[in-house]
């Protein structure tokens, strides 16, 4: 009698590819070929994948129609399975994925298209958190400010992007605004979450190196020397009041000084 | 649940009825571990809301690191039993309560299953102290599927367990000229259904009952109606225990 573990890793392999012969012999008939069974269950699980990828990638699956979608989707799956129970988690491999896939060559702003709307789908899903008080930073000795390190929201996401792919991600909206040209040039994306949706801002590469380098946690110090090298004259001052005024942190703490 | 204005919803939903939390993401029957964090995740949940009842399904869905988004169906062998009763235990120990279990829709049998599902589920029951959810669907849809016998199915259950109900529509698809229920929630409860519903109540008495209907959403009218066509055969089945009310 195989164990359950094998039943179950067979299963798997006839799920995401072809029946076993081993798993076949293990599967009553009852008057159908067992293969017709398994795809019952195979069926369930590329229709339900595909649906919950299409909902996470709606523009995409515009830009090229549902059917290639399906198509495609169907590769991913196979490739990439959940790797756990909470759908809202599936399908953050694939933008790499479209930019690696060959028939998908011919639209090459697509993986960022979907990159965009994957940060998009995490930043609503996202639990609320109370922003940053500002009034807080007011307690922080002057001595300490360059040291200062903040915690990003969860779902607060940047993307940089050869392509206008905010304003191809509106013309596929309800309000759709006209396709934008393709030449247009490179976006710098803020994508966070904002009471029950989600914001999209634009930003100049200084704010948007600024902003990127504190959300990685790196400290204030650190972050005003990236955004210095996309601008040498820099306002400071203008990007962390911004900072403080989108509401894209949500605590602060002060870093141990170097060497410490 | 990670999403505010879903949970906010639930909450609100909470503060009104009782609610019963139905997962489908523990695979209590996989051979390997159960997701330690997904099972934290509902354990915050069901801190959060106060569920009046808490249930899973007698399925699998994990698997060498991949997780299959179904309710795949298990071989009944001791091992089987082993391993389920084993993830039971944990959930029922992580959670504080009394666990439900509900019997899967199946669409194939393993030539090696020894134990009959009904008897499986009472002898997990046995093991664990859990409860059982009873789909009256899915036993309509394994009875066509795979040749179970619906009355016998009931009848083997042990009775004073089953603290659930489910009852949903299923599709009627053709799969190579033979007919197969698919069990899809996108349709009003069929008269078969409706027949084993009043049956399963006069065996485990007026327990919570539930309209599933989860694709192809009807009007609210509509939900109402069937709804209100449980509690009316509630109603009307002879009482044993205390009142309950189809939702």
């Amino acid at each position: 009698m195989p164990a359950l573990r094998e039943v179950q890793d067979l299963f798997k392999e006839a799920l995401l590819g072809e029946p076993a012969p081993a798993l076949v012999d293990l599967v009553e008939g009852d008057g159908l070929d067992p293969r017709a069974r398994l795809a019952v269950y195979r069926h369930h699980v590329f229709t339900t994948l595909t649906a919950t990828l299409e909902a996470a990638f709606p523009v995409v699956c515009r830009l090229v129609d549902r059917r290639f979608f399906a198509y495609v989707a169907d590769a991913f799956i196979r490739q990439h399975p959940p790797a756990g129970p909470c759908l809202d988690e599936y399908g953050a491999a694939f933008p790499e994925f479209l930019g690696a896939f060959e028939a998908c060559q011919r639209l090459p702003y697509l993986p960022d298209v979907a990159r965009l709307e994957w940060a998009i789908h995490r930043a609503a899903e996202a639990p609320d958190v109370a922003p940053l008080d500002p009034t807080q930073l007011g307690t922080v000795a002057p001595a300490d400010m360059a040291r200062l390190q903040f915690t990003p929201r969860a779902g607060l996401a940047y993307l940089v992007s050869a392509w206008p792919v905010d304003r191809i991600w509106r013309a596929h909206q309800e309000q759709s605004e006209p396709m934008p040209d393709l030449g247009a040039g490179r976006t710098c994306l803020e994508i966070s979450p904002s009471g029950e949706g989600v914001h999209l801002r634009s930003l100049d590469p200084a704010n948007l190196a600024f902003r990127k380098a504190l959300a990685d946690e790196m400290t204030l110090g650190e972050a005003a020397d990236k955004a210095s090298c996309q601008d040498p004259d820099l306002d400071l001052s203008g990007l962390i009041r911004g900072l403080l005024s989108d509401n894209v942190f949500s605590s602060f703490t002060i870093a141990a000084e170097d060497g410490a | 649940m990670a999403n505010a204005a879903a949970l906010a919803s639930l909450q609100q939903v909470r503060r009104a009825y009782p609610v019963s939390l139905h997962g489908v993401g523990l695979s209590l029957g996989s051979a390997g571990s159960l997701d330690r964090r997904h099972l934290e995740r509902l354990a915050r949940l069901v801190e959060n809301i106060e569920p009046c009842l808490v249930s899973e399904h007698l399925s699998w869905s994990a698997t060498a690191g991949a997780y299959l988004n179904h309710l795949l169906p298990l071989p009944y062998t001791e091992e089987t039993l082993r391993v389920v009763a084993e993830h039971v235990d944990q959930v029922q120990e992580r959670l504080g309560r009394r666990l439900l279990v509900e019997n899967p829709s199946s669409y194939l049998r393993f030539r090696h299953s020894i134990i009959p599902e009904a008897e499986f589920l009472g002898e997990l029951v046995r093991r664990t102290g859990c409860g059982l959810l009873c789909d009256v669907n899915n036993v309509c849809v394994s009875a066509w599927n795979v040749g179970l016998d619906a009355q016998a199915y009931l009848d083997a259950l042990p009775a004073g367990a089953v603290s659930e109900i489910h009852l949903a529509g299923h599709a009627v698809n053709d799969a190579d000229g033979l007919t197969i229920l698919i069990d899809d929630h996108g349709s009003p409860v069929p008269p078969a259904v409706w027949r084993l519903y009043r049956k399963a109540l006069e065996r485990f008495g007026p327990v919570p009952t539930l309209i599933e209907w989860d694709t192809d959403l009807p009007e609210l009218d509509v939900l109402l109606g069937e709804a209100h066509k449980a509690d009316e055969i509630i109603a009307d089945v002879p009482q044993r225990q205390g009142h309950a009310r189809a939702a």
